[in-house]
């Protein structure tokens, strides 16, 4: 019976030309969305690829410097665009692009796109995740809100109830037709996006949009039964219009904004004069690798010089200033872990109570998954950061060794290594997060939008059995 | 029947319908929750702005020992030399700050994506590293911050359909109709009485929730002119919405196809255009990854350096020819190290080239946002809004000028009076102090 009732609803939406030109709309701007976002996702990517040959092409150009100039010249890292980014950018526009790798300081990355230009959307660009999250719901209460109240009002549901429908086969087939309408423009979405991107396409890749459409099609389903309920309880269809749409206001405009604004109330982010005032305290208690005075330098100076057996610097046979900068580096980086540690902790809390918030807005829920699964969210950007990180420890570890152990003496800073070794420093490489290995932060998400489906399906239960049918 | 009649009739459909009275509730409590936001932000800044002063004023205080105790520099550091202008002015704390304002109470803007307080040194740039945006949730500033424009911006409308969506449709539906028309003689000017009624409500609780926003940060002593400009902005708005509103209204025959046409019309309004312009621009010019400023503040600046003498005294004299009668210009074992220091002339002029470039490319793209308005009228009011509340692009850009400029200032009196052989003393540090703080000449 179910099946029938869908396939006679399917029928009916097809015959309705208003519903046949809204969807010819969507999917004109769901083909936009996904081209025009491959569009700028490759001309984006061809403008990093550009940039980071040009940077590497510079610094495989050094002919000769000293080690530690090079450290200062540094390196720059950009943060690249995945493919999966067009279907939702997450947070790519607000974050920066731009990271400075260099000596003695952590630097945080800069120049966000927001940045460049005046407001446009506060929404962000035309990617497939507006449509999917903000406007196929809707379209979805459009089409659900009557299904229900049509029935009653055309005393089609007597008829229906007399021919053996049960009130609960009715309302779910109601609720599995609108939300299949959902999930065809979603398998729209994923189908053009495959196609476009068909070379591109891996396991990983599949693995995050089978995620993505999952994620999706649940959020779909407890609008679409959530509507329906408010079909079948109100009289009237216009109130329980108004009602959906008034949940989808406080849903996807209100909480999203209010909730991130509160978490970052409770759980508080430093200022960055703090934060900089804070690390520059601790900075300055360890080694100055400029600095002569300092304590610690002495204790590492008597220990190199007992460990090579000599009674001065100048015996040494190493550079002692490179082993003094790596110490110092490495003080440093307890530093960097200490505070930008804090930051990472912070917002891995404000993280984990925002992702509560699902349990009163599954919007949150499906935003958290769809960012996450397409890796645009904060946690894949953090990761980013950690990674460039490790790249400079390591870049800076092969330049102050080179400068100890490469030949020159202390203090001789005039001495300088060629072109061969700068050639041989690796270049940065950013590995692409699998899955797997960040799952278990979007288990509160998934868990609480499956909460949600079996709510809906306790609603629709109860919905059905209230039925007015006379 | 007249307007007022009209008007009263709406206003008792309008307390019955709790739906309504709901809604406009929750706006009001939305608004009020976004002037907070903007009050909360107004006042973080200008605690922030009171704690970097402090700390401007302790570095200065620093310095000063040096002078009354006869002191070179710090301890351990013999290279340093604060009665050399050069090491003087590397030691006078300048900072520059991108003051709030008070209307930043209706609007956050971008004020979130920009630094507001920056320490100006003679090697800075508008594009340094500390002139980006405040620590914070990087999904926080991509779900952005709900204050009272956002309010006003996208639920407003939103409320407004709420409140006009069953207007004619529901007479039309329950066959009432012709007898109103009997009753009032005009449908346009019942339905338009009708929208008036809303329209005044909404005008009065929203010119209401301004006073209030007004009362928050220091709108009425310092900037009711701008709230004047803004509750016109506001007006506008409304008129906007409402005249879309009483066209689809006015042709339209029930309630679900009009609420579906409006509601329509604010997702295109809202989301697909606006979206669709910044997905097009983000194609014609993608987000710039600063290359040529890299260059700049490397290779190029290296080439600089690595440059003869006598380029660099002529690159000089183009800049400041005043240098070629100073007491230096005479003494050859000064003049090098003179040049040495004022090298740093040359760099900012390079750095000032690139940041040309950039800018460009920004206004490039600020330019096709702002030919779009015409298509685009949500983006238009926000931007409109924002210059309002100085929390525009622009106003960051001009701050980022008075940043240049300070830095030029710094980089004049120090290469003068490095070339003049300047002693430096308490006073001309105080003097220093007072002069390079303030960009304007």
């Amino acid at each position: 019976m179910i099946w029938s009732i869908i396939k006679n609803e399917w029928q009916f939406l097809i015959r309705t030309r208003v519903l046949l030109g809204l969807s010819a709309g969507f999917f004109v701007l769901l083909i936009l969305s996904v081209f025009l976002g491959n569009q700028q996702i490759k001309h984006q990517t061809q403008i990093y690829q550009d940039a980071k040959e040009h940077l590497r092409q510079q610094w495989e150009s050094i002919d000769a410097m000293n080690p530690h100039g090079a450290a200062h010249y540094g390196t720059y890292v950009f943060k690249p665009s995945s493919l999966l980014n067009n279907l939702d950018e997450g947070i790519h526009s607000v974050t920066g692009n731009v990271l400075k790798v260099e000596g003695h300081v952590q630097n945080e990355i800069a120049h966000s796109e927001a940045s460049q230009m005046q407001t446009v959307s506060k929404f962000g660009k035309l990617k497939s995740s507006l449509i999917l999250q903000y406007l196929v719901p809707l379209l979805l209460i459009f089409l659900a809100f009557h299904s229900i109240s049509s029935e009653k009002e055309s005393g089609r549901l007597k008829v229906l109830v007399l021919q053996g429908a049960k009130p609960l086969h009715l309302v779910l087939a109601k609720t599995i037709s609108v939300c299949l309408y959902g999930i065809l423009l979603l398998v729209f979405v994923i189908g053009i996006y495959s196609m476009v991107n068909f070379q591109s396409i891996s396991t990983e890749v599949i693995t995050r949009t089978s995620l993505f459409f999952i994620s999706y099609a649940t959020y779909y389903f407890i609008i679409s039964g959530l509507t329906v309920f408010f079909s079948a309880r109100w009289q009237n269809p216009t109130v329980a219009l108004t009602s959906m749409l008034g949940i989808w206001i406080i849903w996807t405009i209100f909480l999203p904004s209010i909730l991130m604004t509160a978490v970052e109330k409770w759980h508080q982010l430093p200022s960055r004069n703090e934060f900089k005032a804070a690390m520059k305290e601790d900075r300055s208690q360890g080694l100055d690798g400029h600095n002569p005075a300092d304590e610690r330098r002495k204790t590492l100076e008597e220990q190199t010089l007992k460990e090579y057996g000599v009674d001065s610097l100048s015996q040494l046979p190493i550079n002692f200033d490179g082993i003094l900068m790596q110490a110092d580096e490495e003080y440093g980086n307890k530093v960097w872990d200490k505070h930008f540690g804090h930051l990472h902790t912070v917002l891995g809390q404000q993280k984990q109570s925002y992702q509560l918030g699902g349990l009163i807005n599954p919007f949150i829920s499906l935003q958290n998954a769809s960012k996450g699964f397409m890796g645009s969210d904060n946690l894949h950007h953090q990761e980013f950061l950690v990674q460039v990180e490790t790249y400079r420890r390591s870049f800076i570890k092969t330049l102050n060794d080179k400068h100890a152990f490469g030949g020159s003496k202390t203090g001789d800073w005039g001495w300088t290594a060629d072109n061969a070794f700068f050639k041989s420093v690796p270049d940065f490489k950013y590995k692409q997060l699998a899955l797997f290995s960040v799952f278990s932060n979007y288990r509160t998400d998934v868990i609480v939008l499956f909460l949600w489906l079996m709510m809906v399906c306790l609603l629709l239960m109860l919905g059905a059995r209230k039925l007015q049918i006379v | 029947m007249s307007s007022l009649d009209i008007f009263l009739y709406e206003w008792k459909h309008f307390v019955r319908n709790p739906f309504k009275v709901v809604a406009l509730l929750l706006f009001v409590l939305a608004a009020i929750y976004g002037l907070h936001n903007g009050a909360n932000l107004y006042h973080k800044q200008k605690d922030e702005i009171v704690e970097v002063k402090a700390k401007e004023v302790e570095e200065s205080q620093k310095t000063l020992t040096y002078y009354e105790e006869g002191k070179k520099g710090p301890e351990g550091r013999p290279w340093i030399d604060v009665s050399n202008p050069f090491w003087a002015i590397r030691y006078t704390p300048i900072y520059h700050f991108k003051e709030p304002s008070p209307i930043m109470v209706y609007s956050i803007g971008q004020a979130e994506q920009y630094g507001f307080y920056k320490r100006v040194t003679f090697r800075s740039s508008p594009y340094d590293a500390d002139m980006a945006e405040e620590i914070a949730n990087p999904e926080r500033l991509q779900s952005g911050t709900l204050d009272f424009i956002f309010v006003v911006l996208f639920l407003l409308p939103l409320l407004l359909l709420i409140l006009l969506y069953n207007l004619k449709g529901a007479e039309t539906e329950y066959g009432f109709l012709p007898l109103i028309e009997v009753q009032v003689g005009s449908k346009n000017h019942w339905l338009l009485s009708r929208i008036a009624f809303y329209l005044v409500l909404l005008l009065s609780v929203n010119v209401l929730l301004m006073l209030y926003g007004a009362s928050l940060t220091a709108v009425f002593a310092n900037a009711s002119q701008d709230l004047g400009i803004m509750i016109f902005y506001v007006v506008l708005y409304f008129l906007f919405w409402s005249v879309i509103y009483f066209f689809i209204l006015q042709r339209g025959k029930s309630i679900i196809g009009n609420t579906l046409m409006m509601m329509s019309a604010w997702v295109i309004l809202a989301f697909i255009i606006p979206a669709m312009v910044y997905q097009w621009i983000s194609i014609k010019h993608p987000a710039n990854l600063m290359t040529d400023l890299i260059d700049s503040t490397r290779d190029e600046r290296q080439k600089i350096y690595d440059q003869e003498d006598s380029l660099i005294q002529d690159q000089l004299i183009v800049l400041f020819p005043e240098i070629v009668s100073s007491v230096v210009s005479n003494d050859e074992a000064k003049k090098n190290i003179a040049m040495n220091r004022s090298v740093s002339a040359l760099a900012n002029e390079l750095m000032k080239r690139s940041v040309v470039a950039i800018e460009a490319k920004n206004q490039e793209k600020n330019k096709l946002v702002s030919n779009s308005y015409w298509y685009n009228p949500i983006s238009y009011f926000h931007n409109q809004l924002n210059s309002i509340a100085q929390t525009h692009y622009n106003d960051y850009q001009e701050y980022r000028n008075e940043v240049q400029s300070l830095v030029d200032k710094q980089i004049r009196t120090m290469v003068l009076d490095i070339w003049n052989d300047i002693e430096v003393d308490k006073a001309k540090f105080l003097q220093y102090r007072k002069a390079l703080a303030s960009y304007e000449n």
